[in-house]
């Protein structure tokens, strides 16, 4: 991200509900018709595509070209993310290397998936004999796993992670686009009694596959400017890491890949995490906020409690935390929720958050998390941070 | 009661995308059996199609000891499939004394007994009336 001639000038997002009985594909078509409705161009405008690959059409080797012709797009540049949450990201990174490229003008980065109607992925691999039978099969126990051994090597208070799950509530109350059944108010009382489901991981540190989609537009500033678009932000740093530790037998699970790229991104930027005005991190689990806050430097490793305690992450505090609701309190939407808290920080940016809006939102840290190995922290993690 | 006798758990299939064969052997000759890097003098487990240390096809299958100290733990509360019966179940990250990582149950062990830095043994966890699972137990 050298130069700041590429932009975002566009965004859409549906609603996120569980069981909706519709396709990605449909969804998607929704995104595109609500960004082309908002951003007034044409569809042969857009000339490069970069999917999601979609838990419900896991199935389907061909997933991104049967989006193209889903959507009647004719990309001279298309990309399969598959990355998980890492995907929204990764595929804007991906755009503007392809736009600097001169691969395509205009590129619609989309994240459309529907899991809690239809489940197709089979993971494969090792998973059979070495995984399944010991009772690991979803990321509730793999991250109660990871949260025993934070426990062990440093102090975690319950109150912390309850804020995390009780503000991101709050925001999610003021987001008409969260899960209808989710809009209710949540207390930290609420959270402390909530069921253990995988000690010590408790059921509202968690997240709910739901369905949704949403999408980014990345142009140049030059083509946007053409386009009649006067809305645009900068994607101004990018590092991603996939396999973090993955060559060694046995690493300290408390470490994220975000303690690799957390320097490498503040590094291109040229400032400072206490620079950030609004952090938008993937939160699949409340560990996984607070453990992003202490890898990407906001506070010390091992003072996270400490750090949510004293910090106003309200939308109208300090560091507004994702401001949406993120995907703990809006649902996560399957795969697509990688660009469930990209969208909102755009949104925030272009200053069209409404009741939750966060003054001055001049720039915004997204992050975005994929896949839990065997033994190991999670493997792939993206952090990119937005000016405006 | 049922007078149906148990159907047992699901048998792992060998062999689906490496060689494990050397591992399944020694689980029926009641050892623990893994691959070793002999360029590095590394375990690694579970199984890859090379070395992670030197990228090369050069690995080799050693039997380890089984002892090993619990790194990480959980117990699964939630059903799902395969967990019919056993929960709540204790599953450990379990750090074997030759240097490598091994995930699995902690057989009669109560949830409140279950620690990191605690000792254990290897253990079999029974899939049916042929077929045994590495697990551990406390030492």
């Amino acid at each position: 991200m050298k130069s700041r001639d590429i932009v975002i000038a566009g965004y859409a997002e549906t609603k996120i509900d569980f069981k909706t009985g519709r396709s990605a594909y449909d969804l998607a078509g929704e995104a595109l018709s609500q960004l082309l409705a908002s951003t007034r161009i044409d569809k042969r405008e857009i000339d490069g595509l970069s999917v999601t690959v979609a838990l419900s059409e896991a199935g389907n080797p061909f997933f991104a070209v049967y989006m193209t012709d889903a959507l009647g797009l004719v990309p001279g540049w298309l990309n399969l993310g598959g990355m998980g949450g890492c995907s929204a990201t990764g595929g804007v990174a991906r755009a503007v290397a392809a736009i600097r490229q001169g691969q395509c003008k205009a590129a619609l980065v989309m994240s459309a998936d529907a899991p809690s109607s239809d489940w197709r992925a089979s993971y494969g691999a090792y998973r059979a004999e070495f995984q399944d039978p010991v009772g690991l099969q979803g990321p509730p126990a793999m991250f109660g796993l990871l949260m025993s051994r934070y426990m062990h090597q440093h102090e975690l208070k319950l109150e912390a992670l309850g804020k995390i799950a009780v503000t991101q509530r709050e925001h999610a109350l003021l987001n008409d686009n969260a899960y209808a059944k989710f809009k209710k108010p949540l207390k930290l009382e609420d959270y402390l009694a909530a069921r253990m489901i995988a000690d010590p991981l408790r059921l509202l540190d968690s997240v709910m596959f739901c369905d949704g989609a949403n999408a980014v537009l990345v142009t140049t500033a030059e083509n946007a400017k053409r386009l009649g678009i006067r809305k645009t932000i900068t994607p101004v740093a990018y590092a991603e890491v996939t396999n973090f530790n993955g060559d060694e037998a046995c690493p300290d699970i408390t470490r994220t890949g975000f303690s690799q790229i957390g320097p490498q991104i503040f590094k291109q930027w040229g400032r400072t995490p206490q620079d950030i005005r609004m952090f938008h991190p993937y939160d699949d689990f409340t560990i996984a906020v607070l453990m992003q806050m202490e890898d990407l430097g906001f506070c010390r490793r091992g003072e996270g409690s400490k750090f949510i305690l004293e910090t106003d992450l309200s939308y109208k505090g300090t560091l507004p935390l994702n401001t949406g609701g993120g995907q703990i309190s809006a649902g996560q939407p399957g795969l697509a929720s990688g660009g469930l808290n990209l969208v909102e920080a755009v949104r925030q940016m272009f200053g069209e958050a409404g009741a939750r809006q966060v003054s001055d939102p001049r720039n915004a840290l997204v992050t975005g998390i994929g896949v839990i190995p065997y033994g190991r922290n999670w493997s792939t993690s993206s952090a990119m941070i937005l000016e405006a | 009661m049922s007078e149906q006798k148990p159907a047992g758990r699901p048998v792992p299939k060998p062999n689906v995308y490496v060689d494990t064969a050397p591992f399944w052997n020694g689980v029926k000759a009641g050892k623990l059996v893994l691959q070793y890097c002999p360029e590095t003098k590394q375990f690694q487990h579970y199984p890859r199609p090379v070395s992670i240390y030197t990228g090369r096809k050069n690995v080799e299958w050693r039997e380890v000891s089984g002892k090993g100290t619990i790194y990480a733990c959980t117990v699964i509360r939630i059903p799902g499939p395969g967990l019919e019966g056993r929960l709540p179940l204790c599953v450990a990250t379990v750090d074997l004394d030759e240097g490598v990582r091994f995930i699995g149950n902690v057989l009669n062990c109560a949830a409140e007994d279950l620690k990191i830095g605690a000792r254990v043994k290897l253990a079999w966890d029974k899939l049916n009336d042929e077929h045994n699972y590495p697990a551990f137990e406390l030492a």
